[in-house]
This record gives C-alpha cells, sequence and structure tokens, in this order.
C-alpha cells in the first residue's frame, strides 16, 4: 500500500531516467558495477531499466520470502544451483532481485542459459545485458576467475517445461556444475524455490507444435496460446519462498574433476539436498496462493 | 497347509532356519497368505523390480517410503521376498511398536516377522545374518496427507545407526501407488493424543465404514523397486559413525523421491 501512496506525477520522472533512479536505490550495486567493461555483454543501463518490474513481481506479485540470503558470500566465487521452475524462468530474476536489494553487500549472479535465448532476434542483446551467458564450459570458467557468483540449474530446459503435476519434482542433475565446482576450487550453494511451478500450470506440451516453431517446448497452460499478447504472460499470484543452503565447500584437489564416480555422486548429494528441501517447505506450506503461516516464516529452516 | 508347503518349498527350507526369538510363527504366514496373494497379484498388481539385488543369504537392510494409513508395503515386499522363485528370503521388519498395547494384535504382528525397534534387536539380528526392512519415516509416513502423496517426510536417520555401525550392506526400495490406495484426506492429532495413538487419519473408508471395510484400500497399480545399494565405509569412531548415518539416511531418501519422480513421470507420460 505504501507504494500506492507514494505513487504521484512526480514519481513518474522517475521514468525519464531510470539509471539515476536506479543508482539512489542501490547506491552499493550501482558503484559496484558502474562504468566497468564486461567481456559478456552486461548493462547496467537495461538492467536498471527492467530492475523495477522486477522488484515489483518480487515485493508485490509474489511476495518472495527468502531465507538464508546471508549465505551467499558478498565476494569471491560461488555457484549457485536450484531447481529449475515456471516455463519463463522467473526463479533466476527473483534470486537476483533479493542479491539486489536484500544482501548485505549486492552484487550480480551470472547465470549460464540456454542457448535457444541466444538465437532469438529480440530477446539475446536483452538477455545478455541483464547478465546471462551462454552456457559452456569456457564462459563459466571464465566468469569464476574473475570471482562472479555463478548461476546454473542442472535441471536445464526441461526443467523449466515441467507439466503441473510433476511441480516440485527434481529432474535428474546434469553433473556439470559440480565438475565445474572442484576445476574452479568454488563453494557450492544450493537454493529450493516453491513457487515458480504454479506460476504458469502447464497442461500439456505439444511436442511437435514446439520441433516446428523450433522451441524448447510448447506449452498449453491457463493463457497461454489463447490470451491476446501480454496477458498470456500473464503469472498466477503466488506465494514463493526461496531457501538458500549454507555454502558447500566440496574440499578435493582439482584433479579429482574428472573422476566421473565421485562427480555423479556429489550431484546427486545436491540434488537430493534441494529435493529435501522442497518437500520440507510444501509440508510447511499452507496453501498455494496465501503460502506460508506469519508465525513460521520467522523459523529458521532446522539446517541438517 | 500342504499347498502352501508345495508352493513356498524354499521360503520355507529358509525360514525354518532362521531366527525366531521374537515370535515368529509360520502357521501365521500361511493363514494370510491367500490375502496377501490377491493384494499383490489381484488387487495392487505388484510390478516388483530389482530382487535379484538382494544377497542370497547374510545380512541386509531394506530401507523404504512406508504408504499412507496401514504399513501395506512392509508387507507387500514381505509376500515379495516370500514367494519369490529366485531370492526366497525371510523378512523382518523392524517398526516402533511401542503403541500397540492390546497384546493379542501385537502377538500377531510378530507372528508376521514384524519386530520392536531397538539398536540391541537389529544388532541380534544382523550378527544372525538376517534381511531386515525398516521404513524410517515412522508414523508420521502413515498419516500422510493425499496432497503430499510420493513426497517423503525426512527419515530418521537414527533407526540406520545399527546397520551402519555393523557395516551391513543398505538396499533403498521405492513403492509408488501406496500412497494413492488409501487417500489419507487429514489428520487428527487432537484424538489421536486422547486416544495413545500415534496418529488418527481419516480416510474415506476410515473411522465411517464398520470393521473390515474401514481397512478398505482402493485398487491403484504399484511400482516397487529395489534400488542398488549404497556404498559407505565401515566406521569405527563414534562421531564418524553417526555422521555416515545420518549421510547415508539422507542419501537413501534422496534415492526413493528421485526414483518416485521417474516412476511417477514414466506413469504419466504413458498415458
Amino acid at each position: 500500500m505504501r507504494e500506492v501512496k507514494d505513487l504521484t506525477w512526480k514519481s513518474l520522472e522517475k521514468l525519464k531516467d531510470p539509471v539515476k533512479a536506479f543508482s539512489n536505490r542501490c547506491p552499493l550495486y550501482y558503484e559496484r558495477y558502474a562504468g566497468k567493461e564486461d567481456d559478456f555483454g552486461y548493462s547496467l543501463e537495461t538492467f536498471a531499466k527492467w530492475e523495477p518490474l522486477f522488484r515489483f513481481l518480487y515485493e508485490e506479485y509474489f511476495q518472495v520470502e527468502i531465507r538464508g540470503i546471508e549465505n551467499i558470500p558478498g565476494d569471491g566465487r560461488a555457484i549457485l544451483v536450484g531447481n529449475h521452475s515456471g516455463l519463463l524462468p522467473l526463479d533466476g530474476a527473483m534470486i537476483s532481485m533479493a542479491m539486489c536489494n536484500l544482501h548485505q553487500n549486492p552484487r550480480r549472479i551470472r547465470y549460464l542459459s540456454t542457448d535457444w535465448f541466444f538465437h532469438l532476434p529480440g530477446l539475446s542483446n536483452w538477455v545478455k545485458e541483464t547478465g546471462q551467458v551462454r552456457a559452456t564450459k569456457d564462459n563459466a570458467q571464465k566468469l569464476l576467475a574473475v570471482e562472479e557468483l555463478v548461476g546454473i540449474y542442472p535441471e536445464g530446459i526441461r526443467g523449466v517445461g515441467k507439466p503441473f503435476a510433476e511441480r516440485y519434482r527434481v529432474l535428474d542433475f546434469h553433473p556439470g556444475f559440480v565438475q565445474l565446482a572442484i576445476a574452479t576450487q568454488s563453494p557450492l550453494i544450493p537454493v529450493a524455490t516453491v513457487g515458480g511451478d504454479e506460476i504458469f500450470p502447464e497442461f500439456v506440451n505439444l511436442h511437435k507444435v514446439a520441433r516446428f516453431l523450433q522451441m524448447p517446448f510448447f506449452p498449453v497452460t491457463l493463457g497461454f496460446p489463447w490470451l491476446p499478447a501480454p496477458l498470456m504472460f500473464m503469472p498466477l499470484p503466488v506465494r514463493w519462498m526461496i531457501n538458500i543452503h549454507k555454502p558447500i565447500n566440496l574440499g578435493y584437489p582439482a584433479e579429482k574433476a574428472n573422476d566421473r564416480k565421485l562427480v555423479m555422486k556429489l550431484t546427486r548429494e545436491v540434488q537430493y539436498q534441494i529435493q529435501r528441501d522442497l518437500n520440507k517447505l510444501l509440508r510447511e506450506r499452507r496453501s498455494t496462493l496465501t503460502g506460508w503461516d506469519e508465525a513460521e516464516l520467522d523459523g529458521e529452516l532446522p539446517k541438517p | 497347509m500342504s499347498q502352501f508347503l508345495s508352493n513356498y518349498r524354499d521360503f520355507l527350507k529358509q525360514a525354518t532356519k532362521s531366527d525366531k526369538y521374537h515370535g515368529f510363527d509360520v502357521r501365521a504366514l500361511v493363514r494370510v497368505e491367500p490375502m496377501l496373494s490377491f493384494l499383490f497379484h489381484d488387487w495392487w498388481r505388484v510390478e516388483f523390480n530389482g530382487l535379484e539385488k538382494l544377497p542370497k543369504e547374510g545380512a541386509a537392510l531394506i530401507v523404504g517410503n512406508s504408504g499412507s494409513f496401514l504399513p501395506w508395503p512392509a508387507t507387500m515386499l514381505l509376500y515379495a521376498l516370500m514367494s519369490s522363485r529366485v531370492n526366497p528370503r525371510r523378512l523382518h521388519i523392524v517398526a516402533d511398536m511401542d503403541w500397540i498395547k492390546d497384546e493379542r494384535l501385537f502377538a500377531s504382528f510378530l507372528e508376521l516377522g514384524f519386530v520392536p525397534f531397538s539398536s540391541a534387536n537389529m544388532k541380534r539380528l544382523f550378527a544372525k545374518g538376517e534381511l531386515v526392512a525398516i521404513f524410517p519415516e515412522g508414523a508420521a509416513g502413515l498419516a500422510r496427507p493425499f496432497s503430499a502423496r510420493e513426497r517423503l517426510i525426512e527419515f530418521d536417520w537414527v533407526k540406520l545407526l545399527p546397520a551402519v555401525e555393523e557395516g551391513v550392506p543398505i538396499f533403498p526400495i521405492a513403492t509408488l501407488g501406496c500412497d494413492e490406495a488409501i487417500p489419507v484426506l487429514t489428520n487428527l492429532d487432537a484424538i489421536a493424543k486422547m486416544l495413545n495413538l500415534p496418529s488418527f487419519p481419516i480416510t474415506p473408508f476410515f473411522p465411517w465404514l464398520p470393521f473390515p471395510f474401514n481397512l478398505a484400500s482402493l485398487p491403484t497399480k504399484w511400482n516397487m523397486s529395489i534400488l542398488k545399494p549404497l556404498s559407505y565405509e565401515k566406521a569405527e569412531d563414534r562421531d564418524l559413525i553417526e555422521e555416515t548415518s545420518m549421510k547415508q539416511s539422507q542419501f537413501a531418501e534422496g534415492e526413493i523421491q528421485a526414483e518416485l519422480n521417474r516412476l511417477l513421470r514414466q506413469r504419466w507420460r504413458a498415458k
């Protein structure tokens, strides 16, 4: 409600210069990245322009609750690993918002995303400018070498296109992220997101149409192919919860990155950790749209 | 009885040698065998995979997810092991049975092969080279609501301690379908406390229908699969044992949940 009261004609002036408005609101973040060259095409201007929309989604629309944001280090390399969800990958954007607005030492997250985004004429620049990077091993290693925070969703694009019946059932993780973590000696941070899988309930996935349009999947949701353009991307106002675990330092020497058996075992452990968190959060949740009890929200999720 | 003798010759050979300390009685199994057979083959049409993974002899532990309302997965596992042609073995099901106050009921559970949970009991069985099954979700698993079906409740890692101490191989088993067979609508904690029961689930049948019918279940299709054994090293140090046990119980839980997810996905894809 506070937001609505503050909304006057004057507040529209912010739209004229989003970068200035952003630098006023998040000075730490702005100072950290202003005027810096980036090899992968990050642009603070684009980020500042789009940040209010995603912040609205974060604060007002999904009312995201985040637990354990302090577990993400403010400096130094680290890899975020999470369960992917929600057709439009908003889960990544929500964690980015938390890192930008709520963290002591705000920083950006560089997500490794699929090639498909980079083929789209309109979207490819936007995706690059908001911080995403094409998912290759080289890119990831380069990012970690300059002490960036890298976000990986090891389920890949399959995880985004989960049908509604399979919500919060993690697909088997691709072991690449563990290999990367061992090779570059960076800590892993498992992240469990509840909410993303219900914002666009996918009833069917039309494989043939998807193949014809060269899309990774072609979902049929409440709104998707039926409603006119902006409405079909309207998410349901689900209450979100993001749980961030303590960083896991794997503690194996870099040569071990090629030990397939070990890498597979560690991958499974991280996957099971995330699935267990999801199960626990779902058990605590009262309902999809209203979420958790206020009293329960204060409590920390007990960590094993 | 004679029919049973010829059908279950291999099982009986094994079972007569095995441990009767806790009050096991083959005659009880003979009595319920027709019902178990009906449930296994006709009612739930259980598809059982991976039985050959279990060792032919020697101690082993099976860890599984419990079904809602009644411990049917345990009895189905018991039946599968009993009727197997390849690898017939007697199963000891270790469970929390302190809440059963009625002695006749308690004794009939023992006759089927249930054993009250205690570290000493489990170690005794392992020392004798017996096959033991536990369902570490405990009583909470029996009251799992239908909305959380096929989602595991955190495993109680303490229940794995005796096995880890003895270095016994641990086999996870995933059971799909048991949660839909008896949908638990809600759990009335207040009544459970009043009656000194671990939980008081309400199902479409349970408190409403007269006695044998309130234990009814729906004819869902079941899949049970035994997964490959957990690999861990036997530890000597107490702290290390506890850490291993905690880790292995989490890993077993994850394996079972991942297998359930896979089976569910297959089921939905098949439609």
